[in-house]
């Protein structure tokens, strides 16, 4: 059994850019407006906003500062609400990107940061989802178990918070390990 | 003594729901009377503070919850109603657990509740628990119940939600749990006592590990959802039982472990099955366990 594994993933960055962060109230608007921009062809990144500008469970958006303007237009069109606009990073923490698995020999369980997602290697079948501690974890195990990795959608569409987002990297990790390739 | 369990239940739209919790023979939950569905979290809490409950004759938790998939409106809904219940109920042990960790939401909701039960015992596990470290107030609760995947959080005084924990403060091979509980404490990051739960459960009391269980070893524990609730859930009800802190978290720890064992765990089973294993756990093996809980080093 190999135990806490280490895996490197890239972070998700963009270099040598002067950076701005989309701030605001929901992760839910976080994550729309990820999906907004990135289908507008635009190089986005999910942060932590600088500690003071924080509430508790939210996330932000960075981009490259001269983009602003084309993407909050990008956002109004899709009517993602937007809380503010800072200039600059500073302060700002990337996710973390610690995935980790278990060999249980029937089963694969994967971390990633609090969550855990466990899945039959031979059916596919979800067989357990854990950790986190923000309401949609156990809602999110309700829908998941029981259910074959292929037949879900990604947690961070059916979830709302940064645990779910963290679900969903380890619901990336266990399609790439088990079936070679991770949904989109 | 009683104990109030404040959090949210995974139903979209699911009504506000307070009174006495019941579990039934065949594992469903109900509050009030009412059906809450059975799943991680804070079923799985509240089922085995209620198999606790019953054995050591006291009353099963009361619940202040609300449905809530991740959207917030569940968690606004119980805090609104947090000091009216608590006020009514006078409990010995509060409990924060699964809720939308926003740091303003819990720092009115405290304030609030101890004008009405300043006394009153503070657990938190979950998002309870992440909102208490992201808003300063860690330090006013007696117990949390971390994992090996939010130790890393409580000792880091920048992060505000477990997803931003810096990379080396995740569990890997270098991690060591007694390390990061001082560091924590030291930091405002930690409640009085921890209940570290991983592979060792590590009891801290003040930054100083008082306690550490490692047998049985149910590796398969860690996969199914909801058996780290189970032992919060444990704890709690021994603590509003008179336990205690680390003698209450030193017997939750050990009974999860022996009621794993007891159920052949495997990662596709679930905290239901462990919880069924309880009584007969219980029943067989805390009051040695209470008398011998305190020995330090515990296997």
């Amino acid at each position: 059994m190999r135990l806490f594994q280490r895996k490197g993933k890239a972070v998700e960055t963009i270099e040598d850019e002067a950076l701005g962060l989309f701030l605001f109230d929901e992760v839910t608007d976080a994550l729309a407006a990820e999906r907004a921009l990135k289908a507008s062809g635009y190089q986005v990144s999910l942060v932590a906003p600088p500690p003071h500008l924080r509430a508790g469970c939210d996330l932000a958006v960075a981009l490259p500062r001269v983009e602003q303007l084309g993407a909050q237009r990008v956002l109004a069109e899709s009517s993602v609400h937007v809380r503010d606009w800072v200039d600059g990073t500073e302060e700002s923490t990337g996710i973390c990107d610690l995935v980790t698995t278990v060999d249980f020999g029937r089963w694969l369980m994967v971390r990633a940061g609090n969550m855990k997602i466990v899945v039959d290697k031979d059916s596919r079948e979800i067989v357990n989802t854990s950790g986190g501690g923000c309401p949609d974890i156990p809602y999110l195990n309700l829908r998941y178990v029981g259910e074959l990795l292929s037949d879900v959608g990604r947690p961070k569409d059916v979830g709302f918070t940064l645990c779910g987002l963290m679900l969903d990297r380890a619901y990336l990790e266990a399609c790439a390990l088990l079936d070679g390739k991770a949904p989109t | 003594m009683s104990l109030l369990v404040v959090a949210t239940y995974p139903v979209e739209g699911g009504a506000l729901l307070k009174g006495q919790v019941t579990l039934e023979s065949d594992g469903s939950l109900a509050v009030d009377g009412s059906p809450i569905p059975a799943s991680q979290g804070t079923s799985a809490l509240l089922s085995a503070a209620c198999q606790a409950a019953s054995h050591l004759g006291e009353p099963t938790p009361h619940a202040l919850v609300a449905g809530d998939i991740g959207r917030g409106d569940g968690t606004r809904a119980v805090y609104k109603h947090l000091a009216e219940t608590a006020s009514r109920v006078q409990p010995a042990v509060v409990v924060f657990h699964y809720m939308q960790p926003i740091m303003a939401l819990l720092r009115h909701g405290l304030d609030e509740l101890l004008d009405v039960c300043p006394d009153a015992l503070l657990v938190a596990d979950a998002g309870g628990m992440y909102a208490a470290k992201a808003a300063g107030l860690a330090p006013r609760f007696e117990l949390m119940t971390p994992d090996v995947g939010e130790i890393g959080f409580l000792a880091d005084p920048q992060a505000t939600h477990p997803a931003y924990v810096a990379r080396y403060l995740f569990g890997g091979g270098d991690f060591d749990p007694a390390v990061l509980a001082r560091k924590a404490y030291e930091s405002g990051g930690s409640s009085r006592v921890l209940l570290i739960k991983g592979a060792i459960d590590h009891i801290v009391e003040k930054g100083e590990v008082a306690a550490v269980v490692e047998e049985p070893t149910v590796p398969a524990l860690e996969a199914i959802g909801g058996t780290g609730d189970t032992i919060t859930g444990l704890a709690s009800a021994l603590l509003s039982a008179g336990f205690d802190s680390v003698d209450a978290a030193v017997c939750a720890s050990r009974a999860n472990r022996e009621a794993g064992l007891a159920m052949q765990a495997t990662p596709a089973m679930r905290a239901s099955d462990l919880v069924s294993r309880l009584p007969q756990v219980l029943e067989k093996n805390l009051d040695r366990w209470r008398n011998h809980s305190s020995d330090g080093a515990v296997t």
